[in-house]
């Protein structure tokens, strides 16, 4: 990124191709729509570009453009709160998931109708979570950042990054504990 | 009662996600072999990994650098006024503020001695009259003082006369 800030502009390539698919998986995880995280993590590349020249090296890269793109991914949470009704939200799922998400093609139809009803209650259960523990969990689990990072990221302390992380897995885990049984609750 | 191993929260979430590292997870394996607490976490923790694994995300659309770039050529075609606008709106000026509170430290400094200097015109307690004023009194009198002595000394008999 210090490159980037000298008017380095091959170094914001490599930057974008080291970066840009943690960055929409995490957004896509995040908003759930994935021309919506797309839009969004264009929006993230731009405003480092924008401000490369007053970048100072005070914490990880990825901890500055994990702040950015945790910051509108909720601000677009927010305003699309108001905006989604529930038909739309019924209307995706019935839809179906992308064929992309099918474990295996071989499987049988009634296995991946099983598959598609326990990811979508994933997707729901991670939903429902507040904004921030939505955040911290997309980021521990899945970007398998450490905790102090994450509070770098979400601007809390250490010590809160671990209580919303406890809490947000309980919920999660509650909520698809039938799936320790195989069936549902 | 439960386990107190229960709230370490972070070790049993780092044990459940293989983030210890080997010795310590081997003393966990240990523990969970006689705490039922601790192996409950392990599992329902365990049965929640592997869903959360299961949620893939789509793959990034092959057009997605191209639009960024596209995006950045034209920032680059703006014109001057419009870049110095977004410089702002994303943080150019952040460099630039510790001296501008330098700046505005001085110039408040400036301000505030010099509305508490005195001035040529100054009040001179709370009588109203002025410095100025006090060294012409004070310069009339001594002058008046210097005429009477050289008066008494030019007319010696007037001033014998008088004592007599």
């Amino acid at each position: 990124m210090l490159r980037v800030r000298d008017g380095d502009e091959d170094s914001f390539r490599v930057l974008l191709d080291k970066h840009r698919n943690s960055l929409v998986h995490f957004l896509y995880r995040m908003v759930q729509e994935q021309p919506v995280s797309e839009e969004l993590a264009q929006e993230v590349f731009l405003r480092i570009y924008r401000s490369r020249a007053s970048y100072e090296p005070t914490a990880r890269f990825t901890t500055w453009m994990f702040r950015i793109a945790t910051h509108l991914a909720l601000n677009w949470l927010r305003d699309a709160k108001h905006e989604r009704s529930q038909e739309r939200l019924d209307e995706d799922r019935s839809s179906g998931m992308p064929a992309r998400e099918l474990p295996d093609r071989k499987l049988s139809v009634e296995q991946r109708m099983v598959y598609q009803a326990r990811l979508q209650e994933v997707r729901d259960a991670i939903a429902t979570l507040p904004e921030k523990q939505r955040a911290a969990v997309l980021m521990h689990k899945y970007e398998e950042m450490e905790y102090s990072q994450i509070a770098g990221v979400l601007e809390i302390s250490e010590s809160a990054v671990k209580s919303l992380l406890f809490r947000a897995y309980e919920t999660l885990r509650a909520r698809l504990a039938y799936m320790v049984t195989g069936g549902p609750r | 009662m439960n386990c107190p191993l229960l709230e370490q929260t972070d070790l049993l979430l780092d044990y459940t996600a293989g983030r210890l590292d080997s010795a310590t997870a081997a003393l966990f394996e240990r523990h969970m072999e006689n705490c039922t607490h601790c192996a409950a976490f392990r599992t329902e923790q365990a049965v929640l990994w592997n869903a959360l694994d299961a949620w893939e995300p789509e793959p990034v659309s092959l057009s997605f650098n191209r639009t960024l770039w596209q995006r950045i050529d034209a920032i680059a075609a703006e014109p001057w006024y419009r870049r110095l606008i977004d410089g702002f709106r994303f943080g150019a000026w952040k460099p630039a503020l510790p001296l501008a509170a330098a700046v505005c430290v001085i110039a408040a400094g400036f301000v505030l001695d010099h509305a508490n200097a005195p001035t040529t015109t100054n009040v001179a307690g709370a009588s109203g009259v002025s410095i100025t004023e006090v060294d012409q009194a004070e310069k009339a009198l001594d002058d008046i003082q210097l005429l009477r002595q050289l008066d008494s000394a030019s007319h010696p008999e007037a001033k014998n006369s008088k004592t007599m």
